[in-house]
């Protein structure tokens, strides 16, 4: 059992290891195959000449000629380059961008989360009734309208048409706010892109919850609990909702591509200073050390979070402890 | 079983209403092309001229209709996704099968392979191969289709892992049916509610990527998209064009993820035994 029980933390460990040191290879190995170099990328289609000179230093202060293992002790140690276009430090600009991005992606998965686990398991215990179907009908819509969109049409209605929230930016510039002003500020100007991204996860969250629950239900389990008296409320939530939450988890790693995409859009849409607007803003100027650096850091967050989600799973599910 | 399921499938309002939704929006993108008289790239008539009747949606800043350039993206859209998904498919189906019915090693370093390839977020090297290398579209498709192919090839080795030791299997084996003979008579067609389900999600995953990276500006800009389109638009918010510029590529990019996504879910319903009861 001991061997077992290591069996299944050491599989993820090594893909995740695995897959973070083919991301830090890519990262590392791709700008290399360019033809030229950054300095030609950068200035090879612009009006500016540099001397020889010039473009020598230029050279010294981008290139890397560094092998693969001097790259990852520079990545360890968050000397991850310098953006030109920005004129500072790749990890300078990410960990100034990062805060944001955290406040919108956290909240808005705190608060699907809980809404779509509760109405989801809510909707399979009133199973059949017309509630239930015009919840699900309405969740199955939502699903297939893309943050793309119903942040293009949040943005028309309420910030541009009747003018409730702001349309760009996480707080007004250069206000004398005192520290519950600051607050209110903030949360004003993050309504509009967390309602998007909420309206983007919440369905998806609803329809795994209820059909995890609908399962759940028919095992002999809850008929015990049911039988034994117990409160409905018990019933539901400390008997059967714990295990309608598996799929939700298992199918996180899966959507966790379609989150990136959206948070990425619904940044942009909103020009919220997070790192979905910062690496929108290096693509546009064609800045390739910033890419490279948010791509990376931003990938090995995504493979740190998904880690720990494999041990959530775990700790959710002993079967999974025991099996094999 | 399948007779049944098929039976289920055409009767299921959401199937319906997904496939319809798709079925109009492929008509447009393969016949819209053919039969719209301008060209999406002619860039000859007065910019941010407002709808009329030669021009049913006007004119964008750069002189091009919006009609004829709104059927061209949602050709290239499509085009984009039918790709990633039909190379996504054929990888991991032939990748799952090839481990379920081999085994052993092979089986065991094909899955640890799909586990490392699970965990690394494809957004992430779609957008680095783009800003580095600006690729033409089906290269990023294909790439998408090599990112992609884990979670098909997992799902179809599963089954196909249950049906090697079914009963009909066995009987074949015994009456000397080569292995090529059972994989391409009844294993290959028995999964087929698998490719379906694997189909319509990996198309919906890709038509999403797409248009969200071009809306990011990683798409060769000069080539039509949705996604491209709500971004160009989007830069004359203060102006008139809502109505005619902005609101047609997201109304059609939304039926085109609503399409695939009633016909995932649908089908995922119908043919999922686990999920049969909650139908």
């Amino acid at each position: 059992m001991q061997a077992s029980t290591r069996h299944t933390w050491l599989t993820p460990v090594l893909a995740y290891l695995a897959a973070a040191l083919i991301l830090a290879f890519l990262s590392h190995s791709l700008p290399r195959m360019l033809p030229g170099d950054f300095v030609t990328a950068m200035y090879g289609a612009s009006d500016v000449t540099l001397t020889a000179e010039q473009a020598a230093d230029l050279r010294a202060l981008y290139q890397d000629n560094s092998g693969f293992t001097a790259f990852l002790g520079r990545v360890f140690c968050l000397d991850w380059g310098y953006s030109y276009a920005f004129q500072a430090p790749v990890a300078a600009l990410f960990f100034d961008a990062l805060p944001w991005t955290l406040v919108l992606m956290g909240t808005a998965h705190v608060l699907s989360s809980i809404l779509g686990f509760v109405l989801g398991v809510e909707a399979a215990w009133r199973r059949g009734t017309r509630t239930e179907k015009a919840g699900v009908g309405l969740m199955t819509v939502l699903e297939g309208i893309p943050e793309l969109c119903s942040g293009v049409l949040l943005l028309l209605v309420f910030a541009l048409n009747l003018g409730w929230f702001p349309a760009a930016g996480a707080q007004t510039a250069y206000a004398d706010h005192t520290f519950v002003q600051q607050v209110a500020d903030r949360l004003h100007h993050l309504a509009l892109p967390l309602t998007t991204l909420v309206l983007a996860y919440f369905p998806g969250n609803f329809l795994l919850a209820r059909a995890g629950m609908v399962m759940v239900m028919k095992s002999p389990f809850v008929l015990t609990a049911r039988a034994k008296g117990l409160p409905p409320l018990r019933v539901r939530y400390a008997h059967a909702a714990r295990n309608a939450l598996l799929p939700l988890v298992t199918r996180f790693g899966l959507r966790f591509a379609f989150m990136i995409t959206g948070a990425l859009v619904v940044e942009t849409l909103f020009s919220y200073p997070g790192l979905g607007t910062l690496l929108f803003n290096a693509i546009a100027m064609r800045d390739l050390p910033l890419i490279q650096g948010i791509v990376l850091a931003a990938s090995i967050m995504v493979l740190g979070i998904n880690l720990a989600l494999e041990f959530v799973y775990i700790l959710l599910d002993p079967r999974v402890a025991h099996a094999s | 079983m399948h007779l049944d399921a098929g039976h289920r499938i055409r009767r299921d309002p959401w199937f319906l209403t997904g496939a319809a939704l798709l079925g109009l929006l492929f008509c447009l993108a393969v016949f819209g092309p053919v039969l719209m008289p301008w060209d999406p790239y002619d860039t000859s008539f007065i910019p941010l001229d407002p709808p009329s009747a030669r021009h049913w949606l006007g004119i964008n800043d750069g002189g091009m209709d919006i009609f004829a350039e709104l059927l061209s993206g949602l050709r290239n859209t499509l085009i984009f996704g039918l790709t990633a998904a039909s190379a996504g498919l054929i990888l991991g189906s032939v990748t799952g099968l090839f481990a379920a019915w081999q085994g052993g090693w092979v089986d065991q370093i094909l899955m640890r392979l799909a586990d490392i390839v699970l965990a690394i977020p494809s957004v992430m090297i779609l957008i680095l191969l783009a800003a580095f290398f600006q690729p033409q579209p089906w290269v990023l498709a294909l790439t998408l289709a090599a990112l992609t192919w884990p979670t098909t090839a997992r799902g179809i080795r599963a089954q196909a892992l249950t049906l090697k030791h079914g009963l009909h299997i066995q009987a074949a084996r015994h009456m000397g049916g080569s292995s090529r003979y059972i994989i391409f008579r009844h294993l290959m067609p028995e999964l087929f509610p698998l490719y379906l389900i694997n189909f319509a999600a990996k198309l919906r995953m890709a038509v999403f990527m797409e248009a969200s990276l071009a809306f990011l500006g990683l798409f060769d800009p000069s080539l039509k998209s949705l996604g491209l389109m709500i971004s160009f638009a989007l830069k004359y918010y203060y102006m008139d064009i809502w109505a005619h510029w902005l609101m047609p590529p997201v109304l059609l990019l939304s039926f085109l993820i609503m399409g695939t996504t009633f016909v995932t879910i649908s089908l995922e319903r119908v043919f999922d035994p686990r999920l049969k009861t909650a139908l």
